[in-house]
Order: C-alpha cells, then sequence, then structure tokens
C-alpha cells in the first residue's frame, strides 16, 4: 500500500481516517494530503471538530474510514 | 455560528415561547373536559384556530391540527384516497417533498394508480402538463406551493382550475412557502393545503391541513371527538398556541420581512458575482424570498456543506454521500440538472434573523471553499 505524507509538514504514513477526511472534505480525487495538524489549520478549525466530522461520517457508514 | 439554513427550520420567535408557555405549566386543562378549568384552553384553541385562519383567508372549521406537514400531506393523500369514490387516481410531480411522495407510493401498492409529472428545467410544473395528464378519472391533485429545494414557485391557481375542470380535488404542500410568502386559499381555489410551524418560526411536531368546507376525506386517527372526529387526539395547546402567535407575527410583518430577506439575497448573488465566482442559480425568476440553490461545477456539495460547518455556518446541500456513491437528490434528477452542477449544488436559506454581516461572512467561507 503506497505511503502518504502531509504535503505541509512531511509527517509520514498518514492514517485511513487522516485520508479519509482529507478526501471529504477537499474532494475525492486530490493529489495532496494534510496531516491533523495541518488540515485544521488550512481550514481554520481545530482537530477535534475533525475528529467529530471523522466520528459522524463513520457512524454514517461512510466507506472512506472502514 | 451563522444559521443559513432556514428552509430546514427556524428558530422559535420570542413570542410564540411567551404565548406557550401559560399552557405547558399552570393552563393544563384538557380543552375536551367539561369543567371551568377547561375553558381556557378551549378558548385558546378556539382562537389559535380562527387566528391562522384569517391568515389565509379560510373558515375556522376548515383548519385542522396535525403534528406537522408530513402528517398534513399523508392525511390529505391518503385520506383522498381512501374516500372509496368511483375515482381512484392521484396526479404528483416528481419533485415533491417525501412525505407526500412516499405516501403516492403506499396508495399506489393498494391499487390507487399513481401519475407523476415532470418539471421543466426550473422547477415549474405547467399547465400544460397537467392538461396533458389529467383525465376524469383523476381524484385527486397535489402540487407543492414551491419547492423545498430548489424554492420554486409553482402556478398553484392555474392548476387548481385545470384540476376542479376535470372533477379532481387540488391540494398543495405549502410548508416551505406559508409563513413566508402570502397565501390567500378562496384566491387560490385550493381544497387542500398542507403546513408545518417550524418553518415559519413556530413550534416543532404541530402544523395544520386546511380543508376546505366540503371536501370528503376520509379521517387521519380514530380515536376521540378532536378535530370534528377525523383526527384524534388531545390538543396541543401550547403548540398551537404558538403556531397561531408565530403565524401571524410573520403575516403582520410579511412584506416588510420579505424586502429585506429578498435584500440579503441580492447582495449574497452579486457578492459572488463580484468576486468571479462562477455559479448556477436554480429555481428559475419566481422563487422564494431567500432560498437560494447554488451549483458549482466540478464541485462537491457535500465536501462544501461541511467545510461551511467547519468555519461556522450552516447550509444543506443537493447530494449526499451515501456511503458509496454520492447520490444527487430527486429534486435535481426530476429538473434534469447537470450531473456535474447537481453534485456541487448546495441551498442557502435566509431567514428574518440574518444580518448583511452573515451574508459577508457566508459569502467569505464560500469564496474560500469554491475558489
Amino acid at each position: 500500500m503506497m505511503r502518504i505524507s502531509c504535503v505541509i509538514c512531511g509527517k509520514c504514513d498518514l492514517g485511513k481516517d487522516t485520508i479519509g477526511i482529507n478526501k471529504k472534505l477537499l474532494g475525492a480525487n486530490i493529489a495532496n494530503f494534510y496531516c491533523m495538524d495541518c488540515l485544521a489549520e488550512y481550514l481554520g478549525c481545530t482537530v477535534q471538530e475533525l475528529l467529530d466530522k471523522i466520528q459522524e461520517f463513520k457512524d454514517e457508514g461512510c466507506t472512506l474510514f472502514k | 455560528m451563522i444559521y443559513a439554513d432556514n428552509a430546514a427550520t427556524t428558530q422559535l420567535s420570542k413570542a410564540a415561547f411567551d404565548a406557550m408557555t401559560p399552557w405547558l405549566l399552570d393552563e393544563y386543562g384538557n380543552a375536551s373536559q367539561p369543567y371551568a378549568f377547561s375553558r381556557k384552553p378551549k378558548k385558546a384553541l378556539t382562537e389559535a384556530r380562527a387566528t391562522i385562519a384569517k391568515c389565509i383567508n379560510a373558515h375556522p372549521d376548515e383548519i385542522f391540527f396535525t403534528s406537522g406537514g408530513t402528517e398534513s400531506d399523508n392525511w390529505a393523500i391518503k385520506g383522498a384516497a381512501f374516500t372509496n369514490g368511483q375515482k381512484k387516481a392521484t396526479i404528483t410531480s416528481m419533485f415533491e417533498h417525501h412525505a407526500v411522495l412516499h405516501s403516492c407510493a403506499t396508495i399506489e401498492c393498494l391499487g390507487y394508480p399513481v401519475a407523476y409529472l415532470m418539471p421543466t428545467a426550473n422547477g415549474v410544473i405547467t399547465p400544460k402538463a397537467l392538461s396533458g395528464m389529467i383525465s376524469n378519472t383523476t381524484h385527486l391533485v397535489s402540487i407543492m406551493f414551491a419547492n423545498n429545494e430548489i424554492g420554486s414557485i409553482q402556478p398553484i391557481k392555474e392548476l387548481c382550475e385545470i384540476a376542479h375542470a376535470h372533477g379532481a380535488l387540488f391540494h398543495t404542500d405549502a410548508v416551505q412557502a406559508i409563513g413566508h410568502v402570502k397565501i390567500d386559499v378562496q384566491e387560490l381555489g385550493v381544497d387542500m393545503l398542507s403546513a408545518s410551524a417550524h418553518k415559519f418560526n413556530g413550534p416543532k411536531g404541530i402544523g395544520f391541513l386546511y380543508i376546505r368546507k366540503g371536501v370528503e376525506i376520509a379521517p387521519y386517527a380514530d380515536g376521540g371527538a378532536q378535530e370534528s372526529s377525523r383526527r384524534a387526539g388531545t390538543e396541543n395547546i401550547a403548540s398551537i398556541v404558538g403556531m397561531a402567535t408565530a403565524l401571524k407575527e410573520n403575516y403582520d410583518a410579511i412584506d416588510d420581512q420579505c424586502i429585506n430577506i429578498c435584500a440579503l439575497e441580492h447582495y449574497l448573488l452579486s457578492s459572488l458575482s463580484n468576486e468571479h465566482i462562477s455559479y448556477f442559480r436554480n429555481g428559475g425568476a419566481n422563487t422564494l424570498p431567500g432560498l437560494i440553490s447554488l451549483s458549482f461545477a466540478g464541485a462537491d456539495g457535500e465536501a462544501i456543506l461541511h467545510r461551511m460547518d467547519l468555519a461556522g455556518v450552516c447550509i444543506s446541500t443537493g447530494s449526499a454521500c451515501n456511503s458509496r456513491n454520492t447520490e444527487v437528490s430527486h429534486v435535481l434528477k426530476a429538473i434534469n440538472l447537470d450531473e456535474n452542477l447537481a453534485k456541487g449544488t448546495i441551498r442557502i436559506s435566509l431567514g428574518k434573523n440574518n444580518t448583511m454581516a452573515d451574508i459577508d461572512a457566508i459569502v467569505t467561507a464560500l469564496i474560500r471553499i469554491v475558489q
């Protein structure tokens, strides 16, 4: 499986949930990914708010987070 | 938080809240009981019915309280079908609310034929389309007053005349429109009209169905003699009073509210244009004030919704992920909107509490996302 790093800080091996929330909020076909901290910074929100979103998507059964 | 999803629900008006509280605490008597303690709730019920009737130019005896728009729609569709008349067919449109569509699916399963009219690209059911489908076997025509996703207002009076010319009843789901535009049931000629309080700053869980005097439909619930024995169940006095208060409050200020909300709408759209944001406005030229369905080519409506949420703005979308695919709403499918636009569709619905500052924040957030 391809390893994905944060396009901003270079953090390696982004997890499944991090990749899922990137795709969910930035587009399914994006080429660059952010780690949770950099994504929160980019979107102007907190990491906790992103985690809340991830949990809601999981509860809805979104396959991006399975 | 900026709330721009007033088509989903609205904030309870303070006047409605204040009017409700006595009936929740001190005056809790059952309006159907014959003793003195029930006299005040009974009077409140009568007055609320009269207030609502006056707002839509109906007779108080024509207002039947329900639990909301969904129940009103269910009652109108199923109640009309189950009258055991000779005529059994119903005509509705493909872009009705699911409360109507699913009620129609239920009666279809029970052997009552239902035909579905297709709206134009601007979201309008034309009189010509209805004329081409209606026959003397049609018992009921049900067309919404205004679409809840794209805001397009329907030519109800003309559609109603066609229905009546063929001896059919006419029902309109006015849930999205009532309290926001003037509605006169006499002028429109409708036989039934559905309404829900929480869409016009009233409480949730209460609504009404207007049934013109002389129109025969089967009762919705069997039990006590409430609502002229057509919808049994102890009356929810607090919510009924809150609904009447909210509706009157909106109707008393409807012209000014319409002007203000239209000004906000114009400001929002011109701000996007000034920033060279390319969008397509759905619903044509005649839409509900403040209900703005926008499509952004190539964008993802659901992503826009969630990013707006993270920016503190509540809006809605016309497409949603159903775990595997992005599912475009039945309304956007019905108007045959290009899939590239449909998937990038959002609904911003402004209300009487929104301000110019809200619009600035909405536009700023939206530009950041779609640019």
